[in-house]
């Protein structure tokens, strides 16, 4: 039990970010706009929010301990991850002015963005000699000060409390809030509903007198706030130390979002299968059961990925993209 | 996103030849030491950075420059391309940590005969082994990590540890002698002291590489969560993956055994760490060929516990609740003295626990210490 508990919350671990970027690469896509330059923002959201709890931004602060007894773990964190989210939204604007005023080709802008970021970063951190010594190449991430032990109250729901308040980062709650939130704005807002049309079709969005550029802005710099937050959570939830790298995350939540069919809640449930399989192919000693048979390692790496291509080969039939997506949008043309 | 740092590297390296060559010409002969990272980088707080320490404090100590430079890729070919690089910048002696340079050593041995290489865990051979050659300009340092990891596993089982795990890096030669001498020296103190352990086959692991990576975690936790209390982590920076599961860990004290260098600083969980003093050794033979002018060179320099090269760190390090230092020193002495011939291999490690450690009931765990490519 304690061993599946611990599965589990490792599960959710993995796939409250997934979540989040696949739910902001969603936003722009849905409004006609292709974002692949998500995991170089997740790579400067988790860079600048590390930088600032680690004190480094701030005068007077030398460290994450001296800032955290300062003000506590948790608000650290929280505004941590807003500067994060700040530094996406400025990252996104590149890719936006790019692909919506200057009609670049978005994949190309995209990939400028993934290319530069990480060794932005790495530079930085040498240059500037932000780690804890001169020379080296990565940031530390003092993880441990920002977990909750428990939520009073909640925590003593039984299994639930366990589960969901007990030994959770701030970032879990917030990632619950934005799948809801994502929901209700594209679902049940005037503003979803315009985006969805910006990427569908946009010439009949406009002929409607919707600012097409306007919700395109808008939609980029949605999913460049999101994946800078998810970048920060996804960091401290899994390293000791920032090397410039979120390990592909962001373009595994991209295939999330091709996989949850551009639906917010089957990206919900992409993400969990993809974090469930990919977390049981690392750990299959969570289960002792399929431990004790000695399953060669190597057909229990490849597991996920074989359930992957049999779900979509299911599944695919039905899957269709936002018709205007990766189009750049000419006012003139009918 | 390597090779543009590998520029970086580049850049700041012909830069700083440039500066030092100016001001080292009193010198009869201007040294440039320069040190070419394995896989994984000088920050791992481990191999490479332990080598690295040597190789500065040594340039401090003596006013010749140095430096590091890390290859864009872990292939033979970028490894040469690396040798050249740094040999055409004014490099004249090259230190290289990592059984994976052997045969690029092989050849840039005899490439740049003027040039000295200190190579570290390995022995230059041709690639397909059949050739071993070591040249007049070539030192090779090699440890006996069996008895580092033959000293944790006693350590451990003595301390009252009864489920033990091991997680190696890549499977090198290195890896596959500390976790020899790990099994080896579990299942020695469980027979002498009569302890009962567990360590089962799907406990001893090499992960593929020596990077801290959230993959690791999960597999560290899933360890953790379903019993085993302490890890042995040769994985260099993978090992900073294990020490953030066992942090994660709050069911009980989960605990970790570090590597190559005294770890203790890196987490709490970190009780004591299999060390081969690098920095050390390095020195040595650095002293040897620069300040003495003549060096190993041709030879291959074995350096264990009777050199004092390996061992466990003592003083604030030595975390042991129930294991003394003096109990330390007693089985460390044994085999300093050859009392104990710490196994290196899995066939002797067969004979071994056949016949010092009460004939274990271990076939599989024996056979997953070396995979049958080897």
């Amino acid at each position: 039990m304690a061993s599946f508990y611990d599965y589990f919350s490792l599960v959710l671990f993995f796939a409250i970010p997934l979540i989040m970027t696949a739910l902001g690469a969603l936003f722009s896509e849905r409004s006609g706009v292709v974002n692949i330059a998500m995991e170089g923002i997740m790579i400067v959201g988790a860079f600048v929010g590390i930088l600032f709890i680690n004190g480094k931004l701030i005068p007077g602060i030398d460290s994450a301990v001296e800032f955290t007894e300062a003000i506590g773990g948790v608000p650290v964190y929280l505004l941590g991850m807003i500067i994060a989210i700040i530094a996406g939204i400025l990252v996104s604007y590149l890719h936006a002015l790019a692909s919506i005023k200057m009609n670049a080709d978005q994949i190309i802008s995209a990939t400028a963005i993934n290319t530069l970021t990480p060794a932005l970063a790495l530079f930085l951190t040498m240059s500037l000699a932000l780690g804890e010594s001169a020379g080296t190449d990565k940031l530390p991430v003092a993880r441990s000060l920002y977990l909750i032990d428990e939520v009073p109250l909640l925590s003593k729901i039984p299994f639930f409390g366990e589960l969901f308040f007990q030994n959770v980062y701030p970032g879990f709650y917030v990632g619950i809030i934005a799948i809801i939130l994502t929901y209700i704005v594209i679902y049940k807002t005037k503003f979803g509903l315009r985006l969805r049309a910006c990427g569908e079709n946009p010439h009949a969005a406009d002929a409607a007198g919707i600012n097409i550029y306007k919700i395109r802005y808008l939609g980029v710099l949605i999913s460049g706030a999101m994946a800078g937050a998810s970048g920060f959570i996804f960091v401290i939830g899994f390293t000791i130390e920032f090397n410039a790298s979120v390990v592909g995350y962001g373009f595994l939540a991209i295939a999330v979002m091709i996989f949850g069919n551009w639906q917010p809640l089957k990206i919900v449930g992409a993400a969990f299968l993809f974090a469930g399989l990919l977390t049981l192919s690392d750990g299959i000693s969570f289960f002792p059961a399929l431990d004790n048979l000695d399953i060669p390692e190597g057909i229990i790496s490849m597991l996920p990925y074989l359930i992957t291509i049999v779900v979509l080969v299911l599944t695919s039939k039905n899957s269709r993209a936002p018709k205007a997506a990766g189009q750049i949008f000419d006012k003139g043309e009918r | 996103m390597k090779k543009v740092l590998g520029i970086f590297v580049l850049a700041f390296m012909v830069f700083g030849f440039a500066a030092c060559n100016g001001d080292s010409g009193a010198e009869e002969k201007d040294w440039n030491i320069v040190m070419i990272t394995d896989v994984g980088t000088i920050t791992d707080k481990s191999f490479n950075q332990g080598t690295w320490e040597g190789v500065q404090q040594f340039a401090e100590d003596n006013d010749i420059p140095a430096m590091y430079f890390r290859p864009n890729d872990g292939t033979q070919a970028e490894y040469e391309a690396a040798i050249d690089l740094v040999v055409e910048n004014g490099a004249n002696v090259v230190v290289t940590p990592g059984f994976l340079f052997e045969t690029a050593i092989y050849n840039k041995q005899f490439e740049y005969p003027d040039v000295r290489f200190i190579l570290i865990d390995g022995e230059p051979h041709t690639p397909d082994y059949s050739t071993y050659e070591t040249a007049d300009n070539t030192t090779n340092i090699l440890f006996q990590e069996e008895q580092a990891g033959f000293l944790a596993g006693y350590a451990a089982v003595a301390d009252g540890f009864t489920k033990l795990g091991f997680m190696g890096g890549m499977e090198v030669p290195a890896v596959q002698r500390f976790g020899i001498g790990y099994v080896a020296g579990a299942f020695y103190a469980a027979n002498e002291l009569d302890f009962s352990i567990t360590f089962p086959a799907n406990r001893y692991t090499y992960l593929g590489d020596f990077d801290a990576s959230p993959a690791h975690i999960t597999a560290a936790t899933g360890w953790y969560s379903s019993g085993t209390q302490i890890i042995f982590a040769a994985a260099g920076g993978a090992g900073q993956s294990v020490m953030a599961a066992a942090e994660a860990e709050t069911g009980f004290d989960a605990k970790v055994i570090g590597v190559d260098v005294d770890q203790a600083a890196d987490s709490e969980t970190v009780i004591s760490s299999a060390m081969k003093r690098l920095a050390v050794a390095v020195q040595q033979e650095l002293t040897a060929i620069i300040i003495d002018g003549e060096g190993n060179g041709g030879t291959t320099l074995v350096k264990g516990a009777d050199e004092d090269a390996i061992g466990l760190p003592l003083g604030d390090s030595f975390k042991w609740d129930t294991f003394t230092e003096a109990e330390y020193e007693t089985v460390y002495a044994l085999i300093e003295d050859g009392s104990i011939v710490v196994p290196a291999t899995e066939d002797e490690l067969e004979t071994f626990l056949e016949a010092h450690a009460g004939n274990p009931d271990v076939a599989d765990l024996v056979e997953a210490t070396m995979s049958e490519a080897e």
